[in-house]
């Protein structure tokens, strides 16, 4: 061991030092919480989750789908690429604001409990109308 | 700005978008999330990108990704979502 290291080690080891404390304190907090989250009916999912999820699944979905081949037919026509770009665009973002406000008037309406079914009714139907195109291409 | 084609480009895509599958998806998504707004986001951002893709890269896309592939990764994922609201909500019909 070298003695000239001794001190740099030392300073080194001050925020993590900190840091491991601030992992014992959440930790000691999180503990008696848990069982309460587990035994809440329903886990509310995370921001972060809920923005991946839709965005991975769209954009699967959509990749190669008619809109898109509509829209690289009128480009490679135009030769105005950002003008089509800015036009489908435009319609895209309406399109998915309508779904949305469609989605949350309709959620305010019924019971919670239709709307969990319905919403995987449609989520199943979409599934089944991408198989479908995929067979469909083939 | 070429005002027409920019006319006719939204008019085709709405039209064609208008009750296809993103937008179900956006309405089943949003109705049972608690953040519309965030469901919202991820559809637009997903749908904008697919959009720059096809106008920028034109036929190109369909060449160098495999979109059937992507469309079965994307309906399995869409069936685990479904499955997930139907089958797996017990607690729910407790209450």
């Amino acid at each position: 061991m070298k003695l000239d290291s001794a001190p740099l080690s030392q300073i080194e080891s001050q925020p993590e030092l900190q840091d491991s404390t601030t992992v014992n304190l959440t930790t000691a907090i999180i503990e008696p919480l848990s069982p309460v989250v587990v035994d809440r009916p329903k886990k509310p999912e995370s921001v972060a989750v809920i923005f991946c999820t839709t965005f991975v699944t769209i954009f699967l979905a959509e990749i190669g789908d008619k809109t898109q081949l509509s829209t690289l037919l009128m480009s490679a026509e135009s030769h105005a690429p950002w003008v089509v770009f800015l036009g489908s665009g435009a319609a895209l973002i309406t399109t998915s604001l309508l779904g949305v406000l469609l989605g949350s008037w309709i959620a305010k309406r019924v019971s919670p409990k239709t709307v969990e079914k319905s919403a995987g009714v449609m989520l199943l139907l979409i599934s089944v109308m991408l198989f479908w195109d995929v067979v469909i291409s083939h | 700005m070429d005002w027409h084609l920019l006319g006719l480009s939204f008019i085709t895509v709405f039209l064609s978008e208008l009750g296809d599958k993103s937008q179900l998806a956006a309405i089943a998504l949003s109705g049972r999330s608690q953040s519309p707004r965030t469901v919202f986001l991820g559809t637009a951002l997903a749908l904008l990108l697919t959009s720059l893709l096809g106008a920028l890269a034109g036929g190109a896309v369909a060449e160098f990704l495999p979109t059937r592939l992507l469309k079965a990764i994307a309906a399995v994922g869409f069936a685990i979502l479904a499955a997930r609201l139907l089958l797996f909500n017990d607690s729910e019909l407790t209450h």
